[in-house]
């Protein structure tokens, strides 16, 4: 392999990484490599063997190795590069790459344009800061995942879940239908965090206890986790302590969020938003650092595969573009910047000079609101939650006109009928 | 059961223990170590700062004390003993936070005083100065003692280092060797433990936390220990550099000590809060937590509860709870003769090296007779960290052997190579590859590497995936296989 002559590098090939590398190579680029550390292509893909990927991408049902499959052959038929079980190891500021094989040692190159898609990581025990001995039977909702499905093994049968993000959800069933007992999922906030199809087709369709407004405050058991103890918590998320009480269990998973993997980003030099934990991005999803670009969770983390994947291209175009030195150059832009009850929105900045897809994530759960940008749109919405994106289309129409009038636009989420 | 014979038995296989043991190393006489845990270094030696301190920031340490002497001896010991046996040492320099003028007085005493025992020197700086050296702390310091000498090491890997260096000159160390009972003989002991018994003639109990609960076996506990529970967080590596040097302040309330530090490797430990506690449990609480939070920040005010990626609990035995840091316990029996009492409670690790020497002393006052091993090696060779390779160096090991090639860690870029090795030197836990390797000691604390590292012991140890355990004993990870747990429909 002359890595010299690497067009385009795409780090990870889960459903973001594959999506960019096949869009990359669709625009033109001639040398397209995946940088991928496990043993086969497709991330995560491969351990989620439930159903739901691809209902908008594909216009199909199917499990995640299915809606993986699809893009491993047109990776194959398109003569996209790939080392497997490298990790990439650095990445400078100049787009130089250091990864690592069995094969090849050491590798350097420095390709024409980089496309981050490095997906995310579990939030830990050790960060939630639960208090407690630090027994063995504590994993996270995606490492027993892998255990489970990939694997081979049930790491306990009376399973106790904190958080309720959509992996504790779907390992709440998969526990389930293996024949362990899931003693509860308990939950912080007052709405489960994951999908309301996961938590109806998870939870109530097998009857597992959801305890809404909980926590775990203490792990007790030296050797293997014999139990937690959980109490209410108040309005400021503070456990109640005539509320605590002891769930006897073998098991517990963590289901408590999940952070964009951005640790080479940070390498690079790229600017992150703290909001998101990922890159701050155009509407190109090129980074900070030019040439640079990235999609999908290590973006921001969305809710649905097809939305990576589709962010995914965009960046994988404009790589290939950019490798080909056919990017516009970067005229006086758009910084969005957050209003009331909104958490977070991708990308952060635009040109305006492009139809333009935002997604946003609210703080807060509300009902009955308008959702504004700028003065330019305005959207009634029945409810609006933190766990689920809404994307937002303005046209180039929209926004033209404010182009070199203004250099930000607020986004805000407000009772409806305020106004009007 | 295995019945064995060794002239000195040592029990428990933490930084002292393990200090002994290489001590008696330099001299040809049988010896043997046992230690009850899975692997060396996890009682006290674990739950630790990882601070070399030098006994001149507390006015506990009094000339009169043997426990000063041995952190005092300790000093000039600390770095040629961690170059012998390859493990880190890093000379941070401490930094005394002055807060007001009370402060500086206490500080004033405290320089005079270290002048006066003859330890390395201390000096004053300003608050310029401070800023210049520390941009990030608190606003609040007027300025602070600073003591250039206070070094950082990592008490495990000195205890496996110690461990490895004994062993390799001829000490006999088994591990998952929980002592049961010991019987006084005439002119020996009888010692029963989970693997079978033991005869001895000379005992040195160095089981820290257990140290009082061993002696009772022999009812030689001619001394009480209170177990003091400490607090450490640690956060992410991404903050290397947020500070340079150990820095703390005066303790925050009576007996709250509050201490931030960086570690040899990378990350940022900070901690808090003496406190009594039930023996053995090493939970950590909420309390707790929010106090060593709120102490560090008025350190370093920058510091956010987003950035801890772990939290741990462990063990300090006090001689005497009421007057704070009293005597420590490393004496000859009073009540029984040929046995070496041996627990230093704060700081083990700061006074291991002259701990070692003080008991082989003890030991020959008790009659132990040595001679010099001709063959005695003080040289070990730490195992390879890949990381820290040249690209070239990379390339030819990769060569050698490519599982140095395969990453399996990401967040510590530790390799297939680095983990089989840590088996190969004796981990067959999760928890003994991770304090050999760092493999799941980064930010997502084993999330992605636990399942491959699990594996590769699998491989390595000949087990069972099921068999593997994080920490040895009960501690098993998965406990069925797939499908087990469904009954079979007839």
């Amino acid at each position: 392999m002359r890595l010299s002559e690497i067009d385009i590098a795409v780090i990870g090939s889960g459903p973001a990484g594959m999506a960019a590398a096949i869009k990359a190579k669709e625009e033109g680029a001639e040398r397209v490599l995946i940088f991928e550390r496990q043993e086969q292509l497709g991330g995560l893909l491969h351990q989620c063997i439930h159903n739901g990927f691809g209902l908008f991408y594909f216009g199909q049902d199917l499990t995640g190795p299915e809606y993986g499959r699809r893009f491993v052959e047109k990776i194959k038929d398109l003569g996209i590069e790939v080392l497997l079980e490298t990790m990439v190891t650095h990445i400078s500021p100049d787009r130089e790459l250091m990864a690592i094989n069995k094969r090849e040692g050491p590798i350097g190159l420095k390709p024409k344009s980089i496309v981050l898609a490095m997906g995310c990581r579990e939030r830990t025990r050790g960060q939630l800061r639960i208090p407690g001995t630090r027994p063995a039977g504590i994993f996270t909702a995606g490492t027993a995942q892998r255990f489970v499905n990939v694997e081979g093994f049930i790491p306990g049968k009376r399973v106790v879940i904190l958080g309720s993000g959509d992996i504790g959800l779907i390992m709440a069933r998969r526990l389930t239908l293996e024949g362990a007992e899931v003693k509860a999922v308990v939950e912080i906030l007052p709405y489960v965090g994951g999908l309301i199809r996961n938590e109806v087709q998870c939870l109530h369709d097998f009857h597992i206890p959801l305890l809404l407004e909980h926590t775990v405050t203490q792990i007790h058991g030296e050797e293997r986790i014999e139990a937690v103890t959980i109490a209410k918590v108040d309005q400021d998320k503070n456990p109640i302590p005539s509320t605590e009480q002891i769930i006897e269990c073998d098991t517990m998973l963590l289901s408590v969020g999940l952070i964009p993997e951005n640790e080479l980003s940070k390498m690079a030099g790229v600017e992150l938003d703290p909001l998101t934990g990922g890159p701050v991005v155009d509407e190109q999803r090129e980074t900070s650092v030019a040439g640079i670009f990235a999609g999908g969770n290590v973006v921001h983390v969305h809710d649905l595969v097809d939305h990576v994947s589709w962010e995914a291209e965009i960046a994988g175009t404009w790589a290939a573009r950019y490798a080909k030195r056919e990017t516009f150059e970067k005229k006086p832009r758009l910084t969005l910047r957050p209003g009331r009850n909104i958490r977070s929105i991708v990308p952060q900045i635009i040109s305006g000079q492009d139809d333009t897809s935002l997604y946003i994530r609210v703080k807060e759960l509300k009902e009955g609101v308008q959702l504004k940008v700028g003065e330019i749109y305005s959207q009634k919405l029945r409810i609006v939650k933190p766990s689920e994106m809404i994307k937002v289309t303005l046209s180039k129409n929209q926004l033209e006109p404010l182009v070199g009038k203004t250099n930000e636009l607020i986004i805000r989420c407000e009772k409806a009928g305020k106004h009007e | 059961m295995e019945r064995l014979e060794t002239e000195v038995l040592i029990i428990g296989g933490g930084v002292l223990g393990a200090a002994v043991a290489r001590e008696l190393s330099r001299y040809k006489t049988d010896v043997m170590l046992v230690e009850k845990e899975a692997d060396f270094g996890w009682g006290s030696t674990k739950a630790n700062m990882c601070i070399v301190c030098q006994g001149g920031d507390a006015l506990e340490f009094r000339p009169e004390y043997l426990r000063s002497k041995l952190v005092w001896e300790s000093i000039p010991l600390m770095e040629p003993l961690c170059q012998e046996l390859d493990v880190p040492f890093e000379r941070v320099g401490e930094l005394a936070l002055i807060r007001n003028n009370e402060e500086f007085a206490k500080f004033q005493k405290l320089k005079s005083r270290a002048e006066k025992i003859g330890l390395p020197p201390h000096e004053f700086i300003d608050r310029d100065t401070l800023r210049r050296m520390e941009p990030n702390v608190t606003r609040e310091a007027i300025g602070a003692l600073l003591d250039p000498n206070i070094a950082i090491v990592d008490p495990v890997r000195l205890t496996f280092g110690l461990i490895e260096n004994a062993a390799q000159n001829g000490v006999k160390v088994r591990r998952e060797t929980e002592l049961l009972n010991i019987f006084q003989r005439t002119d020996s002991f009888e010692v029963e433990t989970s693997q079978g018994r033991i005869q001895c003639r000379f005992i040195v109990n160095a089981s820290g936390t257990s140290t009082a609960r061993v002696a009772r076996l022999l009812k030689a506990d001619d001394f009480v220990l209170y177990p003091i529970r400490g607090f450490v967080s640690i956060l992410d590596k991404n903050l290397r550099g947020l500070i340079q040097h150990e820095i703390h302040t005066r303790p925050e309330a009576p007996g709250q000590m509050n201490i931030i530090t960086p570690s040899v490797h990378g990350n940022i430990f900070f901690g808090t809060t003496m406190q009594l506690a039930p023996q053995g449990d090493t939970s950590t609480t909420r309390r707790v937590m929010e106090i060593a939070l709120k102490n560090v920040r008025r350190i370093i005010p920058d510091i956010s509860e987003k950035d801890i990626i772990h939290s741990f609990s462990g063990f300090l035995m006090f001689r005497n709870w009421e007057l704070g840091w009293h005597e420590c316990v490393v004496q000859a029996s009073r009540k029984v003769p040929r046995l070496i009492n041996v627990c230093m409670g704060y700081p083990g690790v700061s006074a291991a090296p002259s701990t070692g020497k003080k008991v082989v002393e003890l030991l020959q006052q008790e009659g132990l007779r040595l001679e010099k091993n001709p063959t005695f090696d003080p040289f070990r060779k730490a195992p390879l960290v890949f990381s820290k390779l040249s690209e070239a160096q990379q390339r030819e090991w990769i060569e050698k052997d490519p599982r140095y090639g395969h990453v399996v860690c990401r967040c510590e870029t530790v390799t297939e190579g680095e983990i089989v090795e840590a088996i190969r030197r004796g981990a067959t836990t999760l928890d003994g590859v991770k304090f050999r390797t760092r493999a799941g000691m980064g930010r997502c604390q084993g999330g992605f590497c636990s399942p491959r590292v699990m594996k590769i012991l699998a491989g390595e140890l000949n087990l069972p995936e099921e068999k593997i355990t994080k920490k040895g004993r009960d501690s098993r990870l998965l406990l069925y296989k797939s499908k087990e747990l469904i009954e079979v429909q007839p």
